[in-house]
């Protein structure tokens, strides 16, 4: 194994196969060509770009389908990996991406200074990119680039409103934090590559096999904190979150709804791959490492979904509140997190590991629609009013029945209620972690708790909807946004009756490349159903 | 045609009201959104009667509660929803859920004519009232763990709008209120769900369930539980997850010291709300208490039954007093819903045959009795626009017939033997005397328990006599005394008013004077089974 991956000198020529598995990425590459090269033929581009944008979206989709898990195993000597687990990350990502670029053109586009399309969607499409990314990285420096990939652009996103100066405020703020804690990490990932010699975090000489052989040390659990830092910052974990509500209010709602899904899943699928990595090369045994990690972990996440539940009491702004609400998703998440890492070792490890994959994987699915849909709704009305204000909404049950509707169909599912999948997904959630037992009720009580806490405020948006009357004229939205709307309460509805297959595909997916090559293609390649 | 109605009927019946929904979704104008809805709660009620061709009141052995062949339950219809987890879409109907669907398609098909002076959104409101039927049919029949979970939660959003948009001036107080006290216990009983699922897992050797179960008629069976316990799922344990699926239910039921939502809703829904609320929405917390909680967790019920007989006592007596103290005319009947509701749970406690038939009949008696006083404090109120109680009088001498049927209904909440309400309270007292002799299952646990018993039963007979005290002395004060001259105008009851009432007052009298024709032959084979399940399931943890 290299030391360093990348050998200075000799030409590598990635063959046709490698190229292939990466075929999403190349196809986000060239619309952002194609967006920045838009301007020169068209001369209102704003649209134009959309649409471009839009084309390159469907066809890296189509392309992860396309190639699916073929191209599963380790690319470019190691920089990137392929396998399940990334594959189906992208094709979420994607598919939400694709639904941002529809809610762009039903809210902002018109607003948009003409000419800034270009710049928005190469913005847009980069971090995407960089999100598309950071579920494939193997080695830390590529690591860090992906993450910083998907980071820049967001933080021009943040501010791209130029004429509010609330959006000034937000991007500077979510610079200042993005930069340190980015600097935090890279410090971080600085001394694991100090400790062990290597970048590759997995396989044969890698950092988490030298983990599990040396044992921990002060400066390792100094390294995985950093981590932790950096990726938390993306998932907004508390206490790395303080961004979150300012950015989420500042930027356009697209931007917004973008960060509340994309850049969080990003972060965890990144996080659960170092730490399934982690607790491979230690074969799931019960270590100090992984017992520490296991909790460290599931008591960020409880911390997090109380806080950011207990914070979105007092909200006024339905993006501040959607923010908080993201927050506490995120929480829930990584108590499922905790258990990738679990430590007391039985002959299930894998399944256990690869269970809590799909858990949070299923969860991920069910959190894009219920997300997408909200922000959908919020900035439509905010296009029609032109507020944010929860208070605006009274009476928009009479005044547009059907985007309360839609809003109330995604809120309820955010709490976790029937007949929305948010229920099975937290239902879920649940399973998981009552499966595991010991410490982890201790969770299951938290995410309980929390649940309801969580109900209050939600259900405020709903009844300031339909129980508060204002003499405010009706609102007509846009079509397109409205599909949009009712496409995802619709999916929600469907994905719980389908629970059973979705949940199925997701535990076909959770399967990540390097962790215990044997068990991995065995569990894979047989067609059996997970438990 | 019989052998469909075996199959569909139960299916129908659920999803009749979601179709009605739909339709009413696109009806055009008010009259038409309310004769669809109408349409729509006769036919799911004229389906309802159906059953009475096909549910066989003679099956069962007496035996074997739930068991496939010589089991009470029928009409099964199964289909496989969620395979990873054995979940199933599975219905069926027995005698703890007979006389309960046919109280909510009759209750509804009520209620809807009463709603006909809905003026306010009127397409919404009957479109959630039809949901809300679905979800409650659908609790009551499904025989699935999850599926009744899944029901169970639906019934609440409906509700919470019907409360909170047609409701009084603290409605919003009112419905985030019962939503939220609804949902504490909803989450413990998921809680429940999932962990009594997780150890069904670890049961070997029993081949229809490897892989575990949500069906309820699997896990109450003895050979499961036997497994179950061995499995892990006894003391502690046990009694936690009995607790919580209690609390779940007497949340909903509601017991002392949970029922403060009761009174705030029921204060604040229009009437038809009430009706359907105290009618049938806390039946759905005595039903689980009875299909879920102590099936399912026999010995934790067997060893925890004072708490939950104390419970049940506490709520008759302290939901009679408050009753006594209430201003308001329909908290008072709020509260004394709480009373009598604590009798279905005083039933379970005691576990003897007559105090299950008994508490069955007071759920269904109490769902006719309460929608019939709902609906005339509702009628007052329409004319009044108050409810305070001091303000009424002479109400005799203006509305005749009006009086009539409030004092039908009256007498029959305290009790008055030749209407309904007595029979319930009479059975489950004497199933609670029962419950002290020495063959009972309560007496298993020792000799020890006679005066326990001996002293709850004794206390809820007082119950009886502060519920006649208060009803009394509300008839006193609201209609008879000198006639107030600012009543003097009130119309008599409009024909609408009649046709609600007269149902209920001939179901009140029919229970009345003859319940084992109209009730107790339809479920006292399945209580036999249900009793001698557990029989069996205590001589189970007795050799364990």
């Amino acid at each position: 194994m290299n030391t360093l991956p990348v050998a200075i000198g000799l030409p590598y020529v990635p063959d046709w196969g490698q190229l292939r598995a990466f075929a999403p990425e190349l196809w986000l590459i060239a619309a952002i060509v194609a967006v920045l090269l838009t301007p020169f033929f068209v001369k209102k581009p704003n649209a134009a770009c959309g649409w471009v944008a839009l084309v390159g979206l469907l066809a890296a989709l189509v392309s992860v389908f396309v190639v699916g898990v073929d191209g599963t195993g380790e690319h470019f000597r190691g920089l990137m990996v392929a396998d399940p687990v990334s594959v189906f990350w992208k094709g979420l990502l994607l598919m939400f991406v694709i639904g941002i670029v529809l809610m762009w053109f039903s809210t902002t586009a018109p607003t948009m200074h003409q000419g800034d399309g270009p710049e928005f969607f190469t913005l847009l499409l980069g971090a995407t990119l960089g999100m598309s990314l950071m579920a494939s990285t193997s080695n830390l420096l590529m690591l860090v680039i992906a993450v910083e990939l998907a980071s820049l652009p967001s933080y021009v996103l943040a501010g791209f409103r130029k004429t509010h100066l609330a959006g000034a405020e937000a991007s500077l703020k979510y610079i200042l934090f993005g930069a340190a804690t980015s600097s935090i990490m890279v410090y971080g990932l600085s001394m694991l590559y100090g400790l062990y010699g290597t970048l590759q975090i997995d396989g044969p000489g890698g950092l988490a096999q030298q983990i599990a052989t040396s044992g921990g040390s002060a400066l390792l659990w100094m390294a995985i904190f950093s981590l932790i830092v950096g990726l938390g910052f993306k998932i907004s974990a508390v206490p790395f979150h303080f961004w979150c509500p300012d950015v989420f209010e500042g930027a356009s709602i697209e931007v917004s709804a973008f960060l509340s899904v994309a850049s969080k899943g990003a972060g965890l699928v990144l996080l659960m791959r170092v730490m399934m990595s982690f607790a491979s090369a230690q074969a799931y045994e019960s270590t100090p490492l992984l017992n520490h990690l296991a909790v460290l972990l599931g008591v960020l996440g409880a911390i997090t979904a109380t806080v950011g539940n207990t914070a979105a009491f007092v909200q006024r702004n339905i993006k501040r509140l959607l923010a908080y609400s993201s927050i506490a998703h995120a929480g829930y998440m990584l108590c499922i997190v905790s258990l990738l890492v679990r430590g007391p070792a039985v002959k299930a490890d894998l399944d256990l590991a690869s269970t809590a994959a799909q858990v949070v994987l299923f969860y991920l699915a069910v959190y894009l629609f219920m997300n997408l849909g909200a922000f959908t709704v919020a900035g439509l009305i905010e296009r029609e009013t032109g507020t944010e204000r929860i208070a605006d909404y009274a009476g928009m049950g009479r005044r547009s029945p059907l985007m309360a509707f839609c809003l109330s169909a995604c809120l309820f599912s955010l709490v976790g209620l029937p007949p929305f999948a948010g229920f099975v997904a937290k239902v879920n959630v649940f399973w998981a972690l009552m499966q595991n037992g010991s410490w982890w009720w201790w969770l299951v009580g938290v995410i309980g708790v929390n649940t309801v806490l969580s109900l209050y405020y939600y259900v405020r948006v709903i009844k300031v909807m339909y129980l508060d009357d204002s003499s405010s004229a009706p609102i007509w939205p846009h079509p397109l946004g409205a599909g949009v709307a009712v496409v995802c309460a619709a999916i929600l509805v469907f994905m719980l009756i389908a629970f059973g297959p979705i949940n199925r595909l997701a535990g076909h997916y959770s399967h990540f490349y390097g962790v215990d090559q044997t068990t991995f293609t065995a569990e894979f390649s047989s067609s059996q159903p997970p438990p | 045609m019989v052998e469909f109605l075996n199959n569909w009927l139960l299916t129908i019946l659920i999803f009749l009201p979601t179709a009605g929904a739909i339709l009413v979704l696109f009806a055009r104008d008010r009259d038409s959104v309310r004769w669809t809805a109408l349409g729509t709660t006769i036919a799911t009620f004229a389906a309802s009667l159906l059953l009475f061709v096909t549910f066989k009141w003679d099956v069962g052995n007496g035996y074997g509660y739930l068991e496939g062949t010589g089991g009470v339950v029928q009409m099964v219809q199964r289909a496989s929803w969620i395979k990873s987890f054995n979940i199933e879409y599975l219905v069926g109907i027995d005698g703890l859920s007979f006389p309960l669907v046919l109280l909510s398609t009759f209750i509804c098909l009520l209620a809807c004519i009463a709603s006909w002076n809905i003026q306010k959104m009127t397409k919404g409101y009957m479109a959630l009232f039809l949901f809300l039927e679905t979800g409650i049919l659908g609790t009551f029949l499904s025989l699935d763990f999850f599926l009744f979970y899944v029901f169970f939660e639906l019934s609440l959003l409906p509700m919470y709008f019907l409360i909170g948009i047609w409701g009084g001036p603290r409605k919003e107080y009112a419905a985030i209120k019962f939503f939220l006290y609804t949902l504490v216990g909803s989450i413990g009983l998921l809680i429940v769900l999932i962990g009594t699922y997780l150890f069904t897992r670890n049961i070997t050797g029993i081949a229809d369930v490897a892989g575990g179960t949500f069906d309820l008629i699997k896990l109450a069976r003895p050979d499961v539980q036997k497994a179950l316990g061995t499995a892990g799922l006894v003391g502690g344990v046990a009694k936690t997850f009995f607790l919580l699926s209690m609390l779940a239910f007497l949340i909903k039921v509601p017991s002392v010291p949970l029922h403060t939502w009761l009174p705030d809703a029921h204060v604040e829904a229009p009437t038809p709300i009430s009706m359907i609320l105290a009618a049938i929405l806390l039946k759905m917390g005595g039903y689980g208490i009875f299909r879920i909680a102590y099936p399912v967790f026999p010995q934790a019920a067997m060893s925890l039954w004072l708490l939950v007989g104390i419970i049940g006592v506490v709520s008759i007596i302290y939901g009679a007093l408050c009753a006594m103290a209430q201003r308001d005319f329909k908290r008072l009947v709020a509260y004394s819903s709480v009373s009598h509701m604590g009798f279905v749970v005083l039933g379970a406690a005691m576990m003897t045959p007559a105090a299950v038939n008994g508490a069955l009949f007071m759920m269904v008696s109490h769902g006719i009795i309460s929608a019939m006083m709902f609906f005339v404090v509702g009628i007052i109120y329409d004319r009044a626009h108050h409810r305070e109680l001091s303000r009424f009088g002479g109400l005799a001498s203006t509305m005749p017939v009006y009086t009539g049927f409030s004092t039908v209904a009256f007498f029959a909440n305290l009790g008055l033997p030749g209407l309904c309400g007595f029979i319930g309270e009479v059975m489950v007292l004497l199933g609670s005397f029962q419950a002290a002799k020495s063959d009972s299952l309560l007496m298993l646990g020792g000799p020890g328990r006679h005066t326990a018993i001996m002293t709850l039963a004794v206390v809820a007979c007082f119950g009886v006599i502060l519920t006649a005290g208060y009803m009394l002395w509300t008839i006193q004060r609201v209609y008879f005394g000198p006639q107030r001259p600012e009543y003097k105008s009130f119309p008599e009851v409009t024909q609408r008013e009649i046709l609600v009432l007269t149902p209920l007052t001939v179901m009140a009298i029919l229970l009345g004077i003859l319940p084992a024709l109209f009730f107790f032959v339809f479920t006292d084979h399945t209580v036999k089974a249900w009793y001698g399940l557990l029989a069996r399931l205590a001589q189970t943890y007795a050799g364990l």
